[in-house]
């Protein structure tokens, strides 16, 4: 016995959120799809370490954000700078009503250092929970958290959007207060 | 009898900001979240279906032979 039934129709269902995902962390469609791709040929041969029922696009979040990082250091190997090129042909549609225009808002995103971006998307977009967001990327929740906190002060910055509501203390701030006291 | 529906949209609106820090009254949330719809309501290409296919078809392809 293997595979249980629907596991190939489970996957393409998951296929929209792992291309926005992988556009997110690779800033070029071309290299998303074939993040995607690859994401979707490791799931296939390791789909009996899935247990059915648990969750499945965590799983495979987690599989693609590891075959971007393994591709990224094998291309840091390969081309020491070059990367950072936009591609035109994603659809983005200008917000006129909006304060912040989308396109501006993308430039933005991508100005983030990748474990900002990749938090703030699990978390603010993906609708992930901060625990799965933790265990996809295999760190802490307050290393989620702080992240988070970090890149939405540095988006705010960038466009420059700033007496937002904010609600509380945000965990970044208090851990500087302390860290000045001890220092 | 009716107030079930308010209730449902007010829970899942709230899980859907993942974050108050992210929600609703965040201008960075909210264009978070227009980003990545436009992300996911793309067309994806065929080249997906097609490849879940061929593994599928290998797969079954290589059980067959181990059965003859």
């Amino acid at each position: 016995m293997s595979v249980y039934t629907g596991f190939r129709d489970d996957l393409l269902a998951t296929v929209p959120s792992l291309r926005a995902f992988a556009v997110s962390l690779a800033k070029n469609a071309d290299r998303a799809d074939d993040l995607v791709q690859e994401t979707l040929v490791k799931a296939w041969d390791k789909q009996k370490s899935f247990q059915p029922g648990t969750n499945l696009k965590a799983w495979l979040f987690t599989i693609l954000r590891n075959e971007f990082y393994s591709q990224m250091r094998k291309r840091k190997r390969e081309v020491e700078d070059g990367d950072g090129v936009i591609t035109g042909h994603l659809s983005v549609h200008p917000a006129q009503e909006g304060s912040v225009d989308l396109k501006d808002f993308r430039k933005a995103l991508e100005q983030l250092p990748e474990d900002q971006r990749e938090a703030i998307i699990l978390i603010g977009a993906s609708g992930f929970s901060y625990e799965e967001a933790a265990e996809i990327c295999g760190c802490a929740v307050g290393t989620i958290k702080s992240r988070v906190s970090r890149a939405r002060a540095r988006l705010q910055d960038i466009l420059g959007i700033s007496g937002e509501n904010d609600f509380g203390p945000d965990p970044i701030s208090a851990q500087i207060t302390n860290t000045a006291f001890l220092a | 009898m009716s107030y079930g529906k308010s209730t449902n949209r007010r829970t899942s609106g709230r899980r859907d900001g993942g974050d108050d820090l992210l929600g609703v009254n965040s201008e960075i949330g909210r264009k978070l979240k227009q980003y990545y719809e436009d992300l996911v309501t793309e067309e994806i290409p065929d080249r997906f279906a097609e490849l879940l296919s061929q593994l599928e078809q290998s797969d079954r392809s290589e059980k067959a032979e181990q059965e003859d």
